[in-house]
């Protein structure tokens, strides 16, 4: 009787321990932006279970008004989230060692949209918009490297202020503002949009990043998510009607004030930035050449007080 | 089928007379209609214009007026705060007083400049918001987490130097967890010196504008839409697509310039009018900017909804025109068969007088008009075909008789001339044949001969004109030869007789043209004197006109002297004498025989051997005959061949 007792007495034990376990072990993940199809294979990856079937427990929370991604992790709110390779380094730089664990994006998106007929590269001393959350650092080495002394302009978000005439340029991404500027009947041209890929600033953007120290105590479950979510954007490349379909539940679960028409756009151009130019394959890897060329430009700008090195970002 | 349609389209003057008259009308009636139908449409769309005009000013009125006291507020607050720029409590008083003194505001915010009250660190800015319960909530709006300086109110008025509207956004209240539409006047602040130190911002809410908008319903199918300056739809019947699609969204999967350009238009905060088709239906659209929000206001008016009436209209009177047309068509074919009735009895009538009945009574119609005149006429001809019938009758029976007289006057005159040739078969020095064919039943030629003493008495004549006057002269003038010859043996004696007593008794001026011969049968001595005659020819060794001096008719001039003439005639030489019947025989086209061919055949004949009187006149007989062929002669036609055959 001692006996049933006692093996008793183990196996609740184990149970809860396995639980407390499971529950310490579950990533909160937060991509940078309210829910959009930017992160098609997360909401994939949960969606279909990869996550699942990969044994590790993610809960995908989108950043709020009191409560940004940075912020979120800055405060251990969340283990994981998505940020742009320059935005990683100032973070560095600023002294919180990442871990890049997956990287989605292999092309530049930013791009200059001025008004009709304005070219961006002779727009000198132009109030340009630039997002307040940060994404800008290559478009200001730019501005310096070539002479054009923009006046920034941070502003929230929103293409608002460019439509109501009172910026003379705006920095969009190829997948989201851009469009969204198509959607309010402004007309791109190849002269009042400047493309940043196209001018020796194809630097890679989003990748999914983890505190080091975390990442160092959870090697093997952040290895799991990030293999999920890898599966889960493969997913998407080859099923992007059935992929809408979840970006939408997604995006209607939060209340986002955008349309399938955007979001099918968002898709497209976010999968296309996957590619890898050289090799057209989707290739996840963060590129030493893109981290090297990032590093030296925010260097050389000032953006950093040190060169961060391609291995600061390896796992 | 159709060409029974026809023929009784053709039988029946009622049919086609109602058809050009309905066709007429029907021309008419498009005339008329399509005038009519253009300024009434006209008229519609100028009515609906003008209604949905009416609208969007009223709602841009009612929008102003707002805006108005909002600028008018937020002037006043911003007088205040620039008037005491460094007491940060005052700026929650003003913020409080915003609302609270104008009901109808949503919520204040006095913004400044990071670090513009050093006491307060970085933000600084007076946030009032009015509850659900109505009550005002003041909070200090600024932190980390909503940095003010970024946000589009604060922004613009700083960039665009001047007081503005935002673009209406949905402003969520962290607490309540609930949003709503709104749009801000913002103003920049400046201190003393004129430094920028911070924004005034009092928003409004738009819910009231856009149920108002929403309500906007002027036809049953017409909507109402609001958009913002980037085409962002405010107001829409999808709510789906409100904040979430622009006016441009679709276009970009489907495009469709007139949308496009409809959108431009309404971001250019232009007014106007378009017709477009929407969802595949043809609709008008009517725009005009809300005061100075930014935003932009449409009607969307089916053109099905705007011409509803005028198409019910168009429908009734169509119909009422197609059913007049037809009860026309129907009305004019009875009443044109009924007017034309009478006709029909008439016809039926003149088919019975046709028959030969032509006493058969025709029906009085006791009308005045122009079938009663017909019917009048025509029993008016009915009688004058009865007396010219019986006229005719007795013209019949009259004609009937002088024929009579002149067949027996023919058989007369021909009894007068020889006959039954060869008169003198048993005659061994002269062969004699003739023949005189009349162009009407009595004739003007002549013809004689007889022998006394060895000599032969001959004459050939043509007396002037025609028919009976011309057969007696012929008669007289035979009658004188005869008895004159008896005596007188020279024929210049003769004719000069003849002459002397024809023209003492011609009162009528006949005169007969006359040759007349005696030849001398032992010696073929021929003596013979013309008076205006052809002369005749002689055929034997060769084809020659026998020489004739130019003496005029006889009848004409009693004291004229005619000359001898003689010749001397050799054996089997023929003497062929004619008239001119023969010479001026013509053909259909009016060509005359000639002297020329009556010398040809009787070349022929002399060169055929057949110069014998009889083959002579029918070898001519039949040239003539193939010369003229069908055509009728005008002209007796005598011959008359003498062949001196004596050995």
């Amino acid at each position: 009787m001692n006996t049933i007792r006692h093996w008793l007495v183990v196996i609740v034990l184990v149970i809860c321990y396995s639980s407390v376990k499971a529950q310490g072990d579950t990533i909160v993940f937060t991509p940078q932006w309210t829910a959009q199809a930017q992160f098609a294979g997360y909401y994939v990856a949960e969606a279909k279970g990869f996550y699942r079937e990969a044994g590790v427990k993610v809960r995908l929370e989108h950043p709020s008004a009191t409560q940004p991604a940075m912020a979120r992790l800055r405060k251990d709110v969340c283990q994981a989230t998505t940020l742009q390779l320059c935005q990683a380094l100032e973070i560095i730089d600023d002294g919180i060692p990442l871990v890049n664990i997956l990287q989605t994006s292999m092309n530049n998106a930013m791009v200059i949209v001025s008004k009709k007929n304005q070219d961006p590269l002779t727009q000198k001393g132009a109030r340009v918009g630039i997002w307040s959350v940060g994404f800008g650092q290559l478009a200001m080495c730019m501005s310096i490297k070539d002479h054009l002394n923009y006046q920034w302009i941070r502003f929230a978000q929103g293409i608002n202020l460019f439509v109501s005439g009172a910026l003379d340029a705006i920095l969009a991404m190829s997948y989201n503002e851009y469009y969204q500027l198509v959607q309010a009947g402004v007309e791109m041209t190849d002269k009042n949009v400047y493309r940043f890929c196209d001018h020796g600033y194809n630097v890679q953007e989003d990748g999914v990043y983890m505190k080091r120290d975390y990442y160092l105590k959870h090697k093997d479950a952040a290895h799991r998510f990030a293999q999920a979510s890898k599966k889960g954007w493969e997913w998407a490349a080859a099923h992007p009607a059935e992929t809408l379909d979840i970006v939408m539940e997604y995006v209607n679960k939060s209340h986002i004030a955008t349309n399938r028409l955007m979001q099918h756009l968002m898709l497209k151009e976010v999968l296309r930035l996957q590619l890898d130019r050289d090799s057209k394959k989707r290739e996840f890897r963060l590129r030493r050449d893109m981290v090297e060329q990032a590093s030296s430009l925010m260097y050389e700008n000032m953006m950093l007080s040190r060169k961060i090195k391609y291995q600061e970002l390896c796992k | 089928m159709k060409n029974e349609a026809l023929t009784y389209v053709r039988r029946k003057l009622s049919v086609r007379v109602s058809i050009w008259v309905v066709m007429f009308a029907t021309f008419i009636f498009i005339a008329a209609l399509s005038f009519f139908f253009f300024q009434a449409r006209e008229a519609v769309r100028q009515e609906a214009m003008s209604h949905a005009t009416q609208i969007l000013n009223n709602t841009s009125i009612q929008v102003e007026s707002i805006m108005n006291r909002v600028e008018a507020a937020s002037n006043m607050a911003k007088w205040l705060v620039e008037r005491h720029p460094d007491c940060p409590d005052s700026m929650m008083v003003y913020s409080r007083s915003m609302l609270a003194n104008n009901p109808e505001f949503y919520n204040n915010s006095i913004a400044f400049e990071p670090y513009y009250f050093k006491q307060y660190g970085r933000y600084y800015s007076a946030y009032a918001k009015r509850q659900q319960d109505n009550s005002i909530r003041i909070t200090q709006g600024g932190n980390d987490n909503y940095q003010y300086f970024f946000m589009d109110w604060y922004l613009m008025p700083q960039l665009l130097n001047r007081p503005c509207w935002t673009e209406p956004n949905m402003d969520l209240d962290a607490l309540t967890n609930t949003s709503e539409m709104v749009t801000s006047y913002c103003q920049a602040l400046n201190d003393k010196e004129g430094h920028f130190i911070g924004v005034i911002n009092t928003s409004l809410s738009l819910n009231w504008l856009s149920q108002m908008v929403t309500s906007i319903k002027p036809y049953p199918k017409s909507y109402s839409i609001m958009i913002g300056r980037g085409g962002t739809f405010l107001v829409h019947p999808d709510t789906t697509r409100i904040t979430r699609e622009t006016i441009f969204t679709r276009t970009l999967e489907k495009p469709d310039t007139a949308m496009a350009a409809l959108g431009h238009s309404m971001q250019r905060g232009e007014e106007g009018t378009k017709r477009m088709i929407i969802n595949g239906m043809d609709c008008y659209v009517f725009y005009k900017p809300l005061g100075h929000t930014g935003c932009s206001m449409a009607i969307v008016c089916p053109e099905s909804d705007i011409f509803a009436g005028f198409h019910r209209l168009y429908n009734a009177v169509i119909a009422i025109v197609l059913l007049g047309l037809i009860l026309m068509f129907y009305f004019f074919i009875r009443i044109i068969t009924r007017e034309l009735s009478p006709l029909h009895r008439l016809a039926k009538e003149a088919e019975t007088i046709a028959s030969g009945d032509f006493g058969a009574p025709l029906p009085n119609f006791e009308r005045i008009d122009e079938i009663g005149q017909l019917s009048h006429s025509f029993a008016g001809m009915q009688q004058s075909l009865v007396r010219y019938i019986s006229e005719l009758k007795d013209t019949t029976a009259q004609k009937a008789s002088i024929e009579r007289d002149l067949n027996i006057a023919s058989g007369i005159q021909k009894g007068m001339l020889p006959k039954d040739f060869p008169t003198y078969p048993d005659r061994n020095d002269v062969q004699i044949y003739a023949s005189l064919v009349p162009a009407k039943e009595v004739g003007g030629d002549l013809f004689d001969f007889y022998f006394r003493n060895q000599k032969l008495y001959f004459c050939i004549g043509d007396v002037s004109g025609k028919g009976v006057p011309a057969s007696l002269f012929m008669a007289v003038t035979r009658s004188i030869f005869r008895t004159v010859s008896a005596h007188e043996s020279k024929p210049d004696g003769i004719v000069k007789t003849m002459n002397q007593t024809m023209a003492e008794m011609n009162n009528t001026n006949m005169f007969v043209t006359l040759f007349v011969g005696v030849l001398d049968l032992p010696t073929g001595l021929l003596h013979y004197c013309n008076a205006g005659h052809d002369a005749p020819l002689l055929v034997g060794a060769g084809v020659g006109e026998l020489p004739c001096d130019a003496n005029i008719p006889v009848g004409v001039m009693p004291d004229w002297d005619y000359t001898l003439q003689e010749a001397q005639i050799y054996k089997d030489t023929t003497i062929f004498l004619f008239t001119d019947g023969l010479t001026e025989a013509m053909d259909i086209n009016y060509a005359q025989f000639r002297m020329e061919r009556v010398t040809n055949v009787a070349t022929q004949a002399l060169a055929q051997h057949q110069t014998e009187p009889k083959q002579l006149i029918s070898l001519m007989n039949e040239a003539v005959g193939q010369f003229v062929g069908d055509a009728e002669q005008s002209d007796d036609l005598t011959m008359m061949a003498i062949q001196y055959i004596k050995q």
